[in-house]
């Protein structure tokens, strides 16, 4: 079979799993989505919240290791989860909680993980700095975490099902075979999972829409900042991969989406200058 | 960095040398820079807008009068609707997305945006989109956003670019906890409670808007009353309907600092001690012109002493070819004020008649009740001329204020001691910033109070409420100058 033979029968196998609604979405952990419905309701208090984490060992952990880390308590040290959730706000929770849960384990890609780990680690790194553009932009700060956390979601979720696919078929896939097809169905399949997990508007609009932003209407501005968030991301972390590099600060400098967000080159430079910030708080949130 | 080929203007006319040199340059594209652009491009000058931001318009348009407007349309709606509540059994859904209440801001951008470019365009008015910085008073250098650099030469500039939100160094204003003016409305929900740092226009209009969505808010401010430029009966009946909407008034409070507290709230504390907790905060503490980016001196310009462009009155500053309008030059601050201030400045600077002097510039606050008002408040009357008549009407006094249920409303005459010839018109209440219009018209035709009684208004319409000032005016006329 030729690779293009292939590519074009995982292909609409893939397709029609996601027509006929039979893609494998990995679970989103019952914890995260309950902490994201708690903290997103006006009439939680942060008493309900840290009981709901006490009740997950795993997550009331990274908490504590968050709480703690030198990005969010620089001068004082928390003894209890409900100091911790206190401490650390409501936002800030859900985002640990899903950034905690979202990780390399929701797969099942044998031969993937040390990939899947980076994509999601890359995806930690772009939320993060699309916070940044957002707060320099003065606009949508609060959504532009969640939007750069999961705008490649699709990846992962895209390797397991040519596995399956693969696996279903008994056909032999190398890994160019993959990535190639992780790179071509990512998005279609990163909007489904955004969907499925119930995932707020903008959001959703952002995963389906980061490929051709101008294109997302009333979230244009929202799915900009994203790009711009994983461009910055793009200039600290890169796979390590034959012919693979960061991107440099001149390619940074020049790239389309700083000017569609009429950001200056200044003021790109002066976002690079939040570097430490955004490692520390990488660093808090990995730990 | 090189000298690129002017390609920054938006219109392609790069190929001519000439395309560096214009008769007027405009900095800014805000109520200011607009007229000042289309007057001087009507008086025959070759023309060119130079803006910083991708879009026209300027703050106005994109972060403050026009967004918060189209909020306030929805929370008037809502609070209509709860008004109501016999009929309609109405509650805000409580995670209710900003978005859905800024429904229709992209569309109204949109033809706002639409209908500027083609005014410009009918002008033959070249956009440059860039940062400009001056060379000298005849030179100036626009930075594109991808870092183009391109000189163009004039005969005179106009500067107007406007102002932008004061961060205090004791509020860290993260625009995602706490906010400015201009990053308020990106909040993705509407949030629990808001504490509203200020009692100027925007904190006013803000505050009370936002309390109109059922939001529960704190204003906290330094001074007694908000809105310190307006008589304090009118300000009296604005907190009223605030503090009956469920807001609270802090006046005579110092904010000593604001802080995300960790969990879901932003502490602030007070000089006395007060702590005040809400889920977001609104920072309203002045605005600064934005002059930073433009490098004057290179111009022979200077910094005032309040961080703004010192102009006289004929709007020029101290380098005779250099002319200023709208925020960068300081209060009145409005967009209206700023429109007529880019206008005269380029009649001024091409020697066109601006026409009669008209100083009497209505100010509109788009809180909830309106406020407006325009000539002499009372106490600036007071002060200047000693006696002075005054004339009140409430709005639950006239039959249109009855049947829309519009509270707290009032309208206020001012005159002369003969209560003949009308110094000035303040309004609160639903409609001020319209209703205003009548009393501008009166003030700039010099006719005297009887024109309100003369005139036959619509019935019923908040209009009667002139006549019933005017004539409690006229009973308190001296005994022989009473007519009625």
């Amino acid at each position: 079979m030729t690779d293009n033979d292939l590519y074009s029968l995982i292909g609409s196998k893939l397709r029609d799993k996601i027509k006929q609604k039979q893609l494998e979405v990995p679970m989103l952990p019952e914890i995260a989505s309950k902490v994201i419905r708690l903290t997103q309701d006006t009439e939680t208090d942060s008493s309900q919240l840290a009981k709901l984490i006490q009740g997950d060992q795993t997550l009331a952990g990274h908490v504590m290791r968050v709480a703690n880390s030198a990005a969010f308590s620089p001068n004082c040290s928390m003894i209890s989860l409900q100091q911790a959730t206190t401490r650390l706000g409501m936002k800030v929770i859900a985002e640990i909680a899903l950034g905690a849960s979202v990780n390399s384990t929701l797969f099942d890609t044998p031969g993937f993980e040390k990939h899947i780990s980076y994509e999601l680690n890359f995806s930690v790194a772009a939320g993060l700095w699309a916070k940044e553009v957002a707060r320099a932009c003065r606009k949508n700060v609060e959504a532009a975490f969640l939007g750069g956390l999961l705008h490649d979601i699709g990846k992962p979720v895209a390797i397991q099902a040519a596995l399956d696919i693969a696996k279903n078929h008994d056909l032999k896939l190398e890994d160019r075979h993959i990535l190639t097809i992780e790179k071509k169905y990512q998005r279609a399949i990163g909007a489904h999972v955004v969907k499925e997990w119930g995932m707020p508007k903008p959001v959703c609009m952002v995963v389906t829409y980061f490929d051709m932003p101008h294109e997302a209407h009333s979230s244009q501005n929202q799915t900009l900042t994203v790009v711009a968030g994983e461009r910055l991301a793009s200039h600290f972390l890169c796979e390590e991969r034959e012919g693979n590099a960061c991107t440099t600060t001149e390619e940074l400098l020049n790239t389309p989406v700083f000017a569609a967000l009429n950001l200056y080159q200044d003021e790109i430079l002066e976002l690079l200058e939040r570097e430490d910030q955004v490692k520390a708080s990488m660093e808090a949130l990995s730990a | 960095m090189s000298i690129a080929p002017p390609n920054t203007t938006e219109r392609d006319d790069t190929s001519a040398c000439d395309n560096f040199v214009y008769d007027t340059i405009v900095i800014g594209s805000g109520p200011a820079g607009q007229k000042a652009a289309i007057q001087a491009s009507k008086a025959g000058n070759r023309v060119a807008i130079i803006e910083k931001s991708r879009d026209l318009g300027g703050s106005c348009v994109h972060r403050g009068t026009i967004p918060s407007k189209t909020l306030r349309e929805n929370a008037l709606r809502v609070k209509n609707m709860r008004m109501n509540a016999a009929m309609s059994n109405f509650k805000l859904a409580e995670d209710i997305e900003l978005n859905t209440l800024i429904d229709r801001l992209d569309e109204v951008l949109k033809a706002h945006d639409r209908y500027m470019r083609k005014q410009i365009e009918r002008c033959n008015v070249t956009v440059i989109h860039g940062r400009a910085k001056f060379q000298s008073n005849t030179e100036i250098e626009v930075v594109n956003v991808k870092g183009q650099v391109t000189r163009f030469q004039t005969k005179y500039f106009i500067i107007a670019t406007g102002s932008s939100p004061r961060a205090p160094d004791n509020i860290p204003i993260d625009h995602e906890s706490l906010f400015d003016s201009d990053s308020l409305l990106s909040m993705m929900y509407l949030p629990n409670s808001l504490t509203v740092l200020g009692g100027g226009v925007i904190a006013s209009e803000y505050a009370s808007i936002f309390q109109a969505l059922d939001v529960k808010v704190t204003m906290i401010d330094k001074y007694p009353q908000p809105l310190g430029f307006l008589d304090q009966d009118l300000t009296k009946k604005f907190i009223h309907s605030f503090e009956k909407m469920g807001g609270t008034w802090m006046g005579n409070r110092t904010v000593v600092s604001a802080h995300w507290n960790g969990f879901d709230e932003v502490t602030t504390v007070c000089e006395d001690g007060t702590e005040v907790k809400s889920e977001k905060l609104l920072c309203a503490a002045g605005r600064f012109a934005n002059v930073k980016d433009l490098s004057i001196e290179n111009a022979g310009l200077e910094i005032s002493d309040r961080g703004l462009i010192s102009v006289d009155e004929n709007l020029r500053t101290k380098v005779p070819n250099i002319y200023a309008a709208g925020d960068v030059i300081g209060p009145p601050s409005l967009a209206s004020a700023s429109m007529e201030q880019g206008r005269r400045a380029s009649c001024n600077a091409l020697n066109i008649p601006v026409g009669k002097a008209h100083n009497h510039i209505p100010s509109g606050i788009y809180s909830i009740p309106e406020l407006s008002s325009v000539g002499l408040s009372e106490s600036q009357a007071r002060e200047k001329f000693g006696d002075i008549l005054v004339g009140i009407s409430h709005f639950e006094e006239i039959a249109r204020g009855q049947i829309s249920g519009i509270q707290d409303g009032m309208l206020k005459i001012v005159c002369d001691a003969q209560g003949m010839k009308i110094l000035g018109v303040m309004i609160v209440g639903e409609g001020a910033t319209e209703l205003i219009h009548i009393g501008q018209m009166a003030l700039i035709a010099d006719s005297n109070v009887d024109i309100f009684i003369e005139s036959i208004f619509n019935f019923p319409t908040l209009a009667e409420a002139y006549r019933v000032a005017a004539l409690d005016i006229v009973e308190q006329r001296p005994a022989d100058d009473s007519s009625y």
